[in-house]
């Protein structure tokens, strides 16, 4: 594998470069070998799936098949839907782009954009993306990254070809951290990254970043599950998914206490925390469809009245008692 | 305008003005032709009548109990929170006041 | 031992060790020792808390004198003021009288406490007592402008206490850590002095109040700090609302009571989990909060005309199953307090921070801040290894600095 060396964190050293090298995503990777040999029949495409399983790193890689790894940011404009103000940015930069780019390279007729977290635009603004995407589709092609297909309006999602990226498969993130860990000289029980990997639930980002930190942790001494449960207790990125669980598991107050963690720690903002509400929701294995669906339009009426009101931690504390409520209607139905 | 509370000059001024600023608290050194502050108690008084004479606004110098230097409290860190800045008294200059870092307790 | 106050602890026993105030001290132990023709009488004026009552007893105790107090809380009446205070009288008895004494001084704190009717010529008696006795008589007073004090002042000394300055409040602050043991931030010290206003005993309460043995006091312990003044009226203010039967009581209430809205908001916020134990109880109450909350936020500062919604969701709030009630303890100051940590410039660093990441990983800023900061802030504790990460990341060291000392849960 072709490894960055100076990237120091270990998510990007070992960031795949070339198709071949993804991890665990074989069936996509085929199917688009099929277009790195004709590019010019090259769709847009899209890319949907949860968080950490390759995604981004597949994009890039397109990246650097089609324009080689020393030019392709010549070619290729990162985008992220949440970092931009608004479409009018979005647009912006990518009529820029069309114009300062080089068209075209070689036998690839087209720029490459890549655009992030697309499931995170509004309504209007989608429609405004698709328009972009027809007004640019001679010089340009995108790659749309989500997590979520459903939340992409149809016009978009029909004038892509959709990749749906599937959970990592738990052996192959094994293996892929036990190399990284040879390649870094990581002295790392098996039980240590196993551990490691069922904390990470999927998302490889997860796991390398704690293998890194559990590495940089006791200097120079192995790595064992004591240390990597140490580790995962302290960095508790998971912090938003405990507040849920306890809130629906009808300890209110410590949810509430765990909700003030967050904010006084990061420094998280109330629409962010309900951002990854809705991303934990979505996982939550036990709750039923229809009750989600519920809850998550009611996580879109505090989003709202968020907005609109004075108090955030007000609004996320009403909001967490609703998640109480309907633990306890879950409960009394089981 | 800084006066150094143990003596400053001050423009020549009338006999009922100097016997006025005598019983607000000055003392005046005939020898070094200084003035200096002697009794405080009518000190927002007395500066008041030195900006009327001076004709400008007065802070007077602060000596530090520790090192004894003289310092304004327009060099001090907390001027702005400060109840009686401005008014020669005895205080502690900010490098006597924290001299060394204090070592903080490991977080992690 | 952990019931001290530290008021009274470290009350200064010695003049030299009262801070501040040295001009005036130099007038008063002056005039103690008679080196100046002088008034029978001395009036220490100024704020509370700067050390009049300390000055008075640290004197008694190195110029050897006893002090027959009379304060506020006694009549003073003609009557009552002759009773004490002349010495044939006197309540200590004679038998009291040691050798090591050199004699009395009559102490009246908070004469400015006199008030015109009730005290029957008290300011008279007083003056009478001054005008024919020979003990030395000290007063002290807040605030010695008042119009009923101008005879008595013309017999006095007059020498003003001044507001006790940052530096040297810090410094006592510091003394005192040091003598319990207690380790903290500068910082912290920093926060307590400039919040007292020049007041040194809520000072060292406030010190004492926040520190906890064992444990560091922290900048950010400080900042509950700032709703001191606010908690008597938020108390009564919550006290009553919880109490109240009806939602037409409760709009009344609210609409008396002179405490901050959003303070009340967060206030109520923090209390009522507290009432309800059923969880569909506390959404129905939460949800009236909110409501009123989304009022709150659309009055911004001119729409005052929807403060009735405001109240009118809080009062439905406060009528949600009165069945079910128990009575519970208030959470009084809020809980919230704990996000000012978050200033503006700390939001700052940690956005400009992760835009910093997010360029290097390909990731958004929320993702950074989701997926990477937890883990990077243990990363870089690790000084050796982390030297070349932090360069990579172009990260500056007040950045580093501030990552790593992100608190943990």
């Amino acid at each position: 594998m072709v490894v960055n060396e100076e990237a120091l964190m270990w998510v990007e050293k070992y960031r795949p470069k070339i198709l071949r090298d993804v991890v665990d995503q074989h069936d996509i990777v085929e199917s688009l070998k099929a277009f790195m040999k004709n590019p010019k029949v090259m769709p847009h495409l899209m890319f949907a799936g949860i968080p950490g399983t390759g995604k981004t790193t597949t994009a890039l890689c397109i990246a650097h098949e089609l324009f080689g790894i020393q030019n392709w940011r010549n070619f290729t404009l990162e985008l992220n839907a949440s970092d931009e103000r608004g479409i009018d940015t979005v647009r912006e930069r990518v009529k820029d782009f069309s114009r300062y780019s080089r068209g075209a390279f070689g036998d690839v007729p087209f720029a490459l954009i890549i655009l992030d977290e697309c499931d995170q635009m509004t309504g209007p603004a989608q429609t405004a993306l698709r328009r972009i995407m027809e007004t640019s589709s001679r010089t340009s092609r995108f790659i749309l990254i989500c997590n979520q297909s459903s939340k992409i309006i149809e016009p978009i999602q029909s004038r892509c070809a959709i990749f749906r990226f599937s959970r990592l498969d738990r052996t192959a993130m094994i293996e892929h951290l036990k190399d990284i860990a040879k390649k870094e000289k990581v002295d790392i029980s098996v039980e240590a990254v196993e551990r490691i990997v069922d904390y990470a639930e999927g998302d490889l980002r997860h796991a390398i970043n704690a293998l890194q930190t559990a590495a940089a942790y006791k200097d120079g001494s192995p790595v064992d599950e004591r240390i990597v449960s140490q580790i995962i207790g302290e960095a508790s990125p998971k912090q938003v998914q405990l507040m849920l669980n306890k809130a629906i598991n009808g300890d209110f107050i410590e949810a509430r206490r765990v909700m003030y963690d967050i904010i006084g720690t990061y420094g998280f903002s109330g629409t962010e925390i309900i951002r990854q509400m809705q991303k934990e929701l979505f996982k939550i294995s036990y709750i039923p469809p229809e009750q989600k669906a519920e809850l998550s339009n009611i996580i879109g009426e505090y989003d709202y009245r968020l907005t609109q009101g004075a108090n955030s931690d007000l609004q996320l504390s009403a909001l967490l008692a609703q998640f109480a409520k309907a633990g306890k209607a879950l409960g009394e139905n089981s | 305008m800084l006066l150094n509370k143990k003596g400053f000059k001050l423009p020549r001024v009338e006999k009922e003005k100097f016997i006025t600023l005598i019983r607000l608290g000055l003392e005046y050194d005939n020898q070094k032709m200084l003035f200096s502050v002697k009794n405080y108690n009518n000190i927002n008084q007395l500066r008041d009548t030195l900006q009327d004479i001076l004709k400008s606004e007065i802070s007077f110098t602060q000596t530090c109990n520790i090192c004894n230097i003289d310092f304004g409290c327009s060099t001090c860190k907390y001027a702005k929170a400060c109840p009686t800045k401005d008014l020669p008294f005895s205080c502690v200059c900010n490098q006597c006041l924290r001299p060394k870092k204090q070592i903080q307790q490991q977080l992690f | 031992m952990k019931n001290d106050l530290w008021v009274e602890k470290y009350r200064p026993t010695s003049i030299k060790d009262i801070i501040g105030n040295e001009e005036a001290k130099t007038v008063f132990t002056e005039w103690l020792e008679n080196k100046r023709p002088t008034k029978k009488a001395v009036l220490l004026y100024g704020p509370p808390g700067v050390g009049k009552t300390t000055l008075v007893n640290a004197a008694a105790n190195e110029y050897k004198f006893r002090i027959i107090e009379m304060n506020a809380s006694d009549t003073r009446s003609e009557k009552a003021v002759n009773r004490i205070a002349n010495p044939a009288t006197s309540f200590t008895g004679l038998d009291k009288f040691s050798s090591e004494i050199k004699g009395n001084m009559l102490f009246m704190d908070e004469v400015d406490g006199i008030a015109g009717n009730e005290d029957r010529g008290g300011v008279n008696a007083i003056i009478k007592i001054i005008e024919n006795t020979r003990t030395p008589i000290i007063m002290a007073a807040n605030d010695c402008e008042l119009e009923k004090l101008r005879p008595l002042k013309k017999l006095c000394l007059l020498i003003r206490f001044q507001q006790t300055r940052i530096p040297l409040i810090i410094m006592a602050l510091k003394k005192i850590c040091e003598q319990e043991h207690i380790t903290y931030e500068f910082a912290a010290l920093e926060k307590i002095a400039t919040n007292s206003q020049g007041d040194v005993r809520s000072a060292i309460n406030d010190l004492q109040g926040l520190s906890e043995e064992g444990k560091t006091l922290t900048e950010q312990d400080t900042l509950a700090l700032g709703s001191r003044s606010k908690d008597i009226s938020m108390y009564d203010t919550l006290k009553s609302y919880f109490a109240t039967k009806n939602i037409a009581e409760a709009v009344s209430l609210l609409n008396f009571s002179n405490v901050e809205y959003d303070d009340l908001l967060m206030a109520i916020g923090d209390n009522i989990p507290r009432r309800h134990s059923n969880p569909v109880d506390l959404a129905e109450a939460y949800n009236y909060l909110s409501q009123a909350d989304v009022f709150r936020g659309k009055i911004g500062t001119e729409n005052w005309h929807l403060l009735k919604y405001v109240y009118n969701n809080l009062a439905q709030a406060a009528a949600v199953n009165p069945e079910s009630y128990k009575p519970f303890e208030f959470i009084s100051p809020p809980i919230r307090v704990i996000t000012l940590f978050w200033t503006k410039s700390k939001r700052t660093m940690l956005n400009s921070i992760c835009t910093k990441i997010s360029a290097q990983c390909h990731i958004s800023k929320y993702e950074t801040k989701m997926i990477y900061i937890p883990y990077l802030r243990l990363m870089l504790q690790q000084k050796k290894k982390a030297n070349t990460l932090i360069k990579w990341l172009k990260l500056t060291s007040e950045e580093v600095t501030f990552l790593t000392s992100l608190k943990m849960f």
